[in-house]
């Protein structure tokens, strides 16, 4: 038994004396995701390549409010316009077929063969005549050249347009408000060319015909006579071989392109994420079972996955592909993100927090949603900014193959296609939406740079 | 430690450095034909060319592409041959006879084949049987059709021996007709009527065609080396009877391409003596004053209309509303925009000789001028007559070319905008096409047809109810009665009289709208002298051309 004589008495309380108070070191508390944000401010590419594609969403979902123009109408007299181009145009009757040139017509005395412009050279048609070299000579008749540049002695006189047995020619083929160089050679008995010929230099006048005026809705204030000046359509950015306006089809080649751009990535990561999760999470047997499937799956070939599809969807030719190109994407891309994600929470199963946390008896709903996802996000979110500008790299290819879009629906990818043909003579038709697919993926690139330097847990803290 | 790793660094890059050398050594002695290409060599005679494709193989019986037609018509000749001015002449046959019963050709003594034999009437039989021979599979097994037995041989309901072809003498060959044809003389220019020598032929082994070696020559040309799918060396004959041809020693084919730009490149570095100008190429060809030329290449263009009856497009105000929307004119002048390219108005095309001038001149043909407003008049009748609510969307099934393309597109928007019709561009690869074709799984078609011989009648019966290039099916008694005359009538008065029928036929009945007659502008070296482009036979003949140095 011990001594238990002593009894506590209230003389033996008294009031702790209050510790100094040291300096309080705080700041404002801040979540994961305000600190990203703040750090992503921070960082002017990421911020500026944010703002550029928020812009270039704008572009496409607003564009078509805005400029209100059919992608697939053509203007036939404006093809293969360059942004800028001039766009006056006179307004002349309609073309009617000529037979030769009246009696009355006097013959330039200038060239040897008398060659004389018949009327005025326009878009429209440039009528040519002339006489034999010599009058009753017997005609074995003549070929008639274009060019569009100025003839020297000795060059080759161009674009062979006819032969012909008469004395006159109608020129309609493309032609371009500029100066051409028409030469006539007579041929002899045996069809070869004579060193009788004529060379004369015109300029064509670019019409258009009352009718398509008012087809075309050039003629809004109403008075428009023949012979008067008026504009033709305003293309900003050109037209392309079809005298389809760039700047609409940009619009609309926009839509389909960043469907596919963003929709795609968001969907396959997040199956990537669930399977990689669910492979890292359980892991052991589960996990080899998972990810050599994950390998087979790697190794089926994309475009024969995106043509079978197609034929499952029942898409005929002449049908858009974008569903098709939609659904081999998700079903072929996922086990990179998958890999990835499991690589993650392999990691994170085995970090201290995680063991404590079990310990302290979290279940598995508890730890998948407080330690796992949030600490993977950052991976995550850095994978789908960098699949998406694959993605509409992808989409690019596809349509550029022609496994895409129908026509006439554009998107960028076909767009490019059609460029390349003439990419020497109008160089427009393909830096436009070769600059929008540039542009775009530079942006997601550099934003997810950004992401990934701010979403980075372990760099928080650091200044 | 460190040493050692350097000592292996520069020894790696030695290697890799031999490597490349070495390699790069041996490239050049494997390929002497690239490298060495060069437009015209005077001193050598020869000149250097490209090919669009490689042949799929060189058996005449069974060619059926043009580039095939190509390289044939150098190294092979046969009965007969299309001359400098695209007149019927005698090549191996000096001359010959074709009565309505019966064709005889006397062939000439001294045609040897190119090891020296003789070439006899035999070798004719041989591959005009072979040629019918149903386990040959010969596509073009029915150009031989007027033969006598021909067509039952080809379907197996009689032996090949029992065709109506027989040699009296080595020197002369006599086929019975099995119905009166007054051009069997111009079919015969045909590759499918080329000789085979039979013994030659056996001893392949079922390779004949298929390599240099696998070949015997009867024309100007042999093939002195078959690099497939690289390049391909032709080399005078030196037992050809005709010294008018064959002047140039070699023939190079150094490249095997299609691409356009590549090409021109080639021929801006003096590597071919001739290209083809695409439309996007002319201004540069321009720019540099080149020589341009320009010819048809005979074929015609259309839009074939199904008329079978699950089509709307069997309706005649249906296929009415189309041809007054559509301006060939400004499919030629302002989309295709390429230079010798026609607006089609016939199904004839203009070369194409009738009674004394062009069968054109002797039959002008009809047209109508685009107006939307008939047109819509049109498309409300037919709506009417088929019982219809709204048009169905209609499949245009065409090939998958940079033309094709754009002139579908166009055909696309001009029908939506002037009918409200939906079209559906069904591009396909040329085999998959020829088979949907056939099978008439299509609304509307961009098909085109090249002459296979020199007589209206190769365009003519395209429309009979039993051609099977009749893709549409359409069936009108009419108009096969009108093509029984063509066939049948020896006068050619008459016979082109049943052109004229025809054409006016396709016109009324809208079976078909033609579209363009195609053109190729081209540039040739200036030394190289001679060149003929033809409509039948090899596009391209070198076999007349020859060099001049001082051009």
């Amino acid at each position: 038994m011990s001594d238990t004589s002593w009894q506590p008495s209230p003389g033996d309380f008294a009031i702790a004396p209050q510790h100094q108070t040291a300096d309080v070191i705080t700041r404002p508390s801040m979540s994961y995701w305000q600190d990203a944000w703040r750090r992503l401010k921070e960082n002017k590419r990421a911020l500026f390549s944010l703002y550029l594609i928020i812009g270039l969403v704008m572009f496409t979902v607003a564009g078509p409010y805005l400029w209100n123009i059919d992608p697939s109408a053509q203007d036939l007299d404006q093809i293969g316009m360059a942004p800028g181009a001039e766009r006056n145009v006179t307004v002349a009757p309609a073309y009617t077929p000529w037979y030769g040139p009246e009696d009355s017509l006097t013959y330039a005395q200038d060239n040897r063969l008398g060659l004389t412009l018949v009327g005025v050279a326009t878009s429209q048609a440039v009528r040519l005549a002339w006489q034999a070299p010599q009058k009753g000579q017997t005609n074995y008749g003549y070929k008639i050249y274009r060019t569009l540049f100025a003839l020297n002695d000795g060059d080759a006189f161009g674009l062979p347009l006819m032969e012909t047995q008469n004395e006159y020619f109608e020129d309609r083929l493309d032609l371009q408000p500029t100066d051409y160089y028409y030469t006539v050679v007579a041929l002899d008995r045996h069809g070869l060319e004579t060193d009788q010929t004529s060379t004369i230099q015109l300029t064509v006048m670019r019409v258009i015909t009352l009718l398509e005026a008012e087809k075309r809705g050039l003629t809004e204030d109403g008075l428009v006579k023949e012979g008067d000046q008026i504009k033709l359509a305003l293309h900003p950015f050109g037209t392309d071989y079809l005298g389809r306006d760039m700047l609409a089809r940009l619009i609309y080649g926009g839509q389909v392109s960043l469907f596919i751009g963003i929709f795609a990535p968001l969907l396959y990561v997040l199956l990537g994420v669930i399977y990689g999760s669910i492979a890292g999470f359980m892991g052991g047997a589960v996990d080899q079972l998972m990810m050599r499937f994950a390998d087979f799956a790697v190794a089926l070939p994309f475009l024969l996955f995106m043509i079978l599809l197609k034929v499952i969807f029942g898409i005929g030719p002449g049908e858009s592909g974008v569903l098709p190109m939609l659904v081999a994407m998700v079903i072929l891309l996922w086990p990179a993100p998958a890999r990835l994600v499991r690589g993650q929470i392999l990691q994170i199963r085995e970090e201290g927090y995680v063991s404590a946390s079990k310990l302290l008896g979290a279940k598995t709903d508890y730890l998948v949603f407080r330690h796992m996802i949030p600490n993977t996000m950052g991976v995550i979110l850095v994978t789908i900014t960098f699949q998406v500008p694959s993605a509409i790299f992808t989409e690019a290819f596809l349509s550029f193959i022609g496994m895409g879009v129908a026509p006439p629906t554009p998107s960028w990818g076909s767009m490019c296609n059609d460029g390349i043909k003439s990419m020497l003579t109008r160089p427009h038709e393909l830096f436009f939406p070769a600059l929008f697919i540039s542009i775009t993926v530079l942006a997601f690139n550099l934003l997810g740079d950004g992401l990934r330097d701010a979403l980075d847990a372990r760099m928080r803290n650091r200044e | 430690m460190s040493r050692q790793l350097g000592l292996y660094f520069v020894l790696a890059i030695v290697f890799v450095a031999g490597l490349l050398f070495v390699l790069n050594q041996l490239a050049g002695i494997m390929s002497t034909a690239t490298q060495q290409a060069q437009a015209v060599d005077f001193t050598n005679n020869s000149i250097s060319a490209v090919l669009r494709e490689e042949p799929p193989q060189l058996d005449s019986s069974k060619a059926t592409d043009s580039t095939s037609g190509l390289v044939l018509g150098h190294i092979m000749e046969g009965l007969l041959r299309m001359d400098l001015q695209d007149r019927l002449g005698p090549a191996i046959a000096e001359r010959w006879e074709v009565t309505p019963t019966h064709a005889t050709f006397w062939l000439r003594d001294d045609a040897k084949w190119s090891d020296g034999e003789p070439i006899t009437a035999a070798d004719f039989i041989f591959a005009w049987q072979l040629a019918l021979k149903p386990e040959t599979g010969s596509e073009y097994a029915s150009l031989l059709y007027s033969i006598e037995n021909a067509e039952a041989i080809n379907s197996g309901k009689l032996a090949a021996s029992e065709l109506g072809v027989s040699a009296p003498n080595p020197q002369t060959l006599v086929v019975k007709l099995a119905r009166p044809i007054a051009f069997f003389d111009k079919l015969v220019v045909f590759p499918t009527f080329l000789p085979i020598r039979e013994d030659f032929y056996n001893a392949t082994q079922g390779r004949f065609g298929s390599d240099a070696e696998e070949l015997l020559y009867s024309g100007p040309y042999v093939i002195k080396r078959w690099v497939h799918s690289s390049n391909l060396l032709l080399e005078r004959n030196p037992h050809y009877w005709d010294s008018s041809r064959g002047k140039l020693a070699q023939i190079n084919f150094a490249y095997i391409t299609s691409d356009a730009t590549a090409t021109l490149n080639f021929f801006k570095d003096e590597r071919i003596a001739l290209a083809r100008l695409q439309a996007e190429n002319l201004t540069e060809a321009l720019r540099l004053k080149w020589p341009i030329r320009r010819f048809a290449d005979g074929t015609v263009f259309y839009l074939e209309f199904n008329h079978r009856d699950d089509r709307v497009s069997r309706n005649l105000n249906f296929r009415k509303a189309i041809q007054h929307s559509l301006d060939m004119e400004e499919l030629v002048y302002k989309v295709t925009k390429l230079p010798g390219y026609l607006p089609g108005k016939s199904l004839f095309p203009e070369w194409l000789i009738g009674v004394e001038k062009s069968l054109r001149e002797e039959y002008p043909a009809s047209t109508v001028s685009v107006d939307a407003v008939k047109a819509r008049a049109y498309l409300a009748l037919a709506k009417e007559e088929l019982g219809l609510t709204e048009f169905p969307e209609i499949t245009l099934l065409t090939s998958d070319n940079p033309v094709s393309n754009v002139q579908s597109e166009w055909l696309q928007e001009v029908l939506k905008q002037t009918l409200g019709l939906t079209i559906k561009i069904d591009k396909q690869i040329f085999k998959q096409r020829l088979a949907k074709m056939s099978s008439g799984d299509f609304g509307l078609l961009l098909g085109g047809w090249g002459p296979d011989y020199n007589d209206p009648l190769t365009f003519g019966d395209l429309f009979a109810s039993w051609n099977l290039n009749n893709r549409g099916r359409y069936n009108s008694a009419k108009m096969d009665a009108f093509i029984a005359t063509a066939q049948n009538a020896v006068e050619t008065k008459d016979r082109m009289m049943a052109f004229g029928d025809i054409q006016q036929q396709l016109f009324d009945d809208v079976v078909i709208l033609p579209m363009y007659e195609r053109g190729v502008t081209y540039v040739v070296h200036p030394q190289l002298k001679g060149v003929k482009r033809r409509v039948i036979g090899a596009e391209t003949d070198y076999t007349y051309a020859y060099i001049d140095p001082d051009a």
